[in-house]
């Protein structure tokens, strides 16, 4: 095609692997790189780097859970394990992000359920693994330790390191070979300072994963939006500090008024429209992981990310039925341009 | 003069060479050229664009939402949609979000049925809308109805430009000039410039979406630099035509679209893309903002609960919700601190004591509630005696997250 973009970046994202199969002496069914772009996200034929990954999150007590979730899951929803692993094999997630939300009750302390949960996670899911741990600092250094040592060799990615507490999960991820993200409010700078402290405490660059924070759309989301966009920039122009892959879960975009409030009939279309909007674009802003918690708003996603990469380039490993599927969509429209038969 | 301070329009200076228009005109225009669609209170303005990236400066004017309707529809169903773009509203952040208009498609093969579908838009309502027939005869039926409204007129292609640009210029519509490769469209603008029409919109015909966000930049990049003026057009997406509307209209919002026609959306679709294009378009320097004043929650008596807030829509809305889902009636009192966060209000000194009395006066917030007792945000605690001192309201520190405010009432509002 005979336009060109203008891009002249001389820096180049970081890349981190997440996931080990069984010959990286894991025993996930496919490991991803995530990162090593060159360029603005989906920019060039094909792109640089690798394409963006759709995560699913479950999690442990549903009792935080939006409501809208539960609602459509109902039944459905089993052990963190069973749910895994059928979500997995359903909608076809690139990979799965669970929320140890148990350890948010007050005084908690059964860390041995903790293990016993990610051991149960990783047995039942061949897919790779996110683990969000604990938010208090008083419980990190157990919860941590006891989510490291049950994944141990999997390479996963442990959240999230924040500013005032980052020293645990730095440990954790040391001593058993997983990845960290490294979480700051809206604040490119603070991100930056973030990835320093975590440097230094040992963490390599090619095992932090930055989360800028993802307001919901309508909620805050241009703040986030344009922090991604500014920290890609940067990290272009050769900022090392931040050029690190980017994760995006808009966790309060299932709770807001216009999902909560929505007409009973179409409350769940609204929650996966909303999850959907805000996912995207973050992945236009540049997340290499979006995480979604609505399963039907994964394979509308994964369609639009393989439709914006160019089905170019095929995604490390497999990615069940998507790929085929999407090819038909650009087919089509490349069939469809011109007159469009308006459909009814 | 008027040229320096933007007014003027050098291609109508009587007295310049070629080449001075040329050299004034561009360092005067704005890179991407204002084109205004439709006519009345509906009308919008779109290009002007100045950036790549909106925490540059911002993004101006927002993309319109063009809903297509079929002349091989008919009229009843095609007044019914276009009743739709006319009624729908949705109020967001004290702003009224709406679709932008209508887009008519000539799918019918019969010149005839596609005016009587413009026809039948027309009688419904003034929206600014796109008139879509690739055959010159067939536009010339629709602008025949509308063209004085200023229609945008799609498209002229290199095949059809000569008689398109006329009907533009005859008319005085906008027009989209449509190039099957892209990289053939700047020879087709000066061609159309040549022709006397000067309000162009580009489609860049691409045949995916990665084609599309990837020439769409480039088409941003190149104009806002000025490396290929002829480029500096607001570009144009059949979103509908992608077979993947939602996502077309996401990256449409996102890499520089300033049209977009889809189908009829759902009430769900419609919530997302109109609180994503105010999002995007919302200036970064300058917040969402709430008015200040009191706001009830249910129907509180003299003897509520009164919250002080600052007018950040976002942290309104967040509070707001913890609020009603506490269900316990109030009031809340939102002072002006021009957009900015609680934390960002302190720490800027826009939220202060004197702030806060002056407020309550205002608002005589004394009539409302029969006690004197304002309960602040957590995050303002710094400011509580200040705040007792300069109103003379007993001062509460609230909890820092809103989410712990209903417990918070529960325990501590015994009035
Ligand atoms: C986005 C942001 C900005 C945006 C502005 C956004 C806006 N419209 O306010 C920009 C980039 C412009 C900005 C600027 C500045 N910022 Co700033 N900003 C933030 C950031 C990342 C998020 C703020 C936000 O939107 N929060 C969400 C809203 C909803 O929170 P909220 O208003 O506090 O409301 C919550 C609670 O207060 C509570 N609540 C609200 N009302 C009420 C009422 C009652 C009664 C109760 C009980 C509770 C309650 O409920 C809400 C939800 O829990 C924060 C970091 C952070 N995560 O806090 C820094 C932060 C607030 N900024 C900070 C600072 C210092 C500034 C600047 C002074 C300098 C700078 N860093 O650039 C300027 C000041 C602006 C100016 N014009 O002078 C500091 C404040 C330090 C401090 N502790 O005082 C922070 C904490 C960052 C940091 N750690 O350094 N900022
Ligand atoms: S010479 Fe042309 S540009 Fe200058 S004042 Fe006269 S009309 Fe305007």
């Amino acid at each position: 095609m005979g336009l060109q973009t203008l891009s002249s970046w001389t820096g180049q994202i970081g890349t981190v692997v997440l996931g080990a199969t069984r010959s990286e002496g894991g025993s996930r069914s496919i490991s991803y790189s995530i990162g090593g772009e060159r360029d603005l996200p989906f920019l060039g034929s094909p792109p640089s780097g690798h394409r963006p990954l759709v995560a699913y999150e479950i999690c442990d007590d549903l009792s935080i859970w939006p409501p809208v979730i539960r609602e459509f899951l109902k039944d459905r929803i089993r052990e963190p394990g069973a749910w895994a692993r059928e979500a997995g094999d359903q909608w076809k997630p690139d990979l799965i992000r669970l929320f140890l939300t148990s350890t948010r009750k007050r005084d908690f302390r059964d860390f041995a359920a903790i293990r016993r949960t990610v051991e149960e996670v990783l047995q039942q899911s061949p897919l790779p693994l996110i683990i969000e741990g604990s938010t208090d600092q008083a419980i990190d250094s157990e919860v941590f330790a006891a989510c490291g040592e049950a994944g141990e060799g999997e390479r996963l990615l442990l959240g999230t390191a924040e500013a005032g507490r980052y020293r645990s999960i730095a440990a954790a991820a040391l001593a058993y070979g997983h990845a960290v993200i490294a979480q700051s409010p809206i604040d490119i700078n603070l991100a930056k300072q973030l990835n320093i402290l975590l440097r230094e405490t040992g963490v390599p660059e090619n095992r932090i994963v930055i989360d800028p924070y993802t307001g919901a759309l309508g909620y805050g989301f241009e703040y986030s939006y344009s922090v991604m966009e500014r920290i890609r920039t940067s990290a272009l122009k050769g900022d090392a500090d931040l050029a690190m892959p980017i994760i995006s879960g808009a966790s309060d975009t299932l709770t807001v008024r216009e999902v909560r409030e929505a007409d009973p009939g179409i409350s769940q279309r609204v929650a996966v429209t909303w999850e959907f909007y805000t996912a995207l674009s973050s992945a236009l802003a540049g997340a290499s992981i979006v995480c979604v918690r609505h399963p039907q708003t994964i394979p509308l996603l994964l369609d639009a990310i393989d439709a914006l990469w160019g089905g170019a380039q095929e995604l490390q490993g497999v990615r069940g039925s998507h790929l085929p599927h999407v090819r038909h969509e650009t087919c089509q429209w490349q069939r469809r341009r011109g007159p469009l038969p308006l459909s009814g | 003069m008027k040229l320096a301070s933007g007014k003027g329009d050098v291609d109508r200076c009587p007295y310049l060479d070629d080449q001075a228009r040329d050299i004034l005109g561009s360092s005067t225009r704005p890179p991407i050229r204002l084109v205004k669609v439709g006519v009345g209170e509906r009308s919008f303005p779109i290009g002007e664009e100045m950036v790549q990236f909106r925490h540059e400066k911002t993004f101006y004017h927002p993309p319109g939402m063009m809903v297509a309707v079929s002349d091989l529809w008919t009229r009843d169903r095609i007044q019914e949609v276009v009743a739709r773009v006319r009624d729908t509203v949705v109020v967001r952040v004290g702003t009224d979000q709406r679709l932008s208009g209508v887009a008519i498609r000539h799918l019918s093969g019969d010149p005839a049925a596609f005016r009587t579908a413009v026809e039948a838009v027309e009688e419904v309502a003034d929206l600014p809308e796109v008139l879509m027939a690739e055959d010159p005869a067939v536009m010339e039926q629709g602008l025949a109805v509308c063209g004085h409204f200023r229609p945008l007129i799609y498209a002229a292609t290199e095949k059809t430009d000569e008689t398109m640009c006329n009907l533009a210029r005859d008319y005085g519509c906008p027009l989209v000039v449509k190039a099957d490769d892209p990289g053939r469209l700047p020879d087709l603008v000066e061609r159309c410039k040549g022709r006397g029409v000067q309000n162009l919109v580009l489609d860049p015909a691409a045949p995916s979406l990665h084609q599309f966000q990837n020439i769409s930049t480039a088409i941003r990049q190149q104009a806002i630099t000025r490396s290929t003026p002829s480029l500096g057009y607001p570009v144009f997406l059949d979103a509908a035509a992608t077979g993947m509307q939602e996502a077309a209209i996401v990256t449409g919002i996102l890499r520089f679209a300033s049209v977009l026609v889809l189908e009829n959306p759902d009430q769900a679709s419609l919530l997302a893309f109109l609180t994503l294009r105010q999002n995007i378009y919302t200036d970064p320097q300058k917040p969402i903002q709430m008015t200040p004043g009191i706001y009830r929650l249910g129907t509180p008596g003299p003897d509520s609960p009164v919250l002080l807030t600052v007018n950040f829509s976002l942290t309104f809305f967040t509070l707001q919700g913890y609020l009603e889902a506490a269900r316990i009636p109030c009031f809340m009192v939102i002072v002006d601190t021009e957009g900015l966060s609680v934390l960002t209000a302190v720490a800027s000194g826009k939220l202060n004591e004197t702030l806060v009395a002056e407020s309550l006066k205002k608002f005589s917030l004394e009539k409302e509630v029969s006690h004197r007792s304002l309960i602040i945000p957590g995050y303002a605690a710094p400011l509580s005696g200040r705040i007792e001192e300069a109103s003379g309201w007993k001062v509460l520190v609230g909890p820092r997250d809103a989410a712990e405010i209903g417990e918070y009432l529960e325990k501590e509002w015994k009035q």
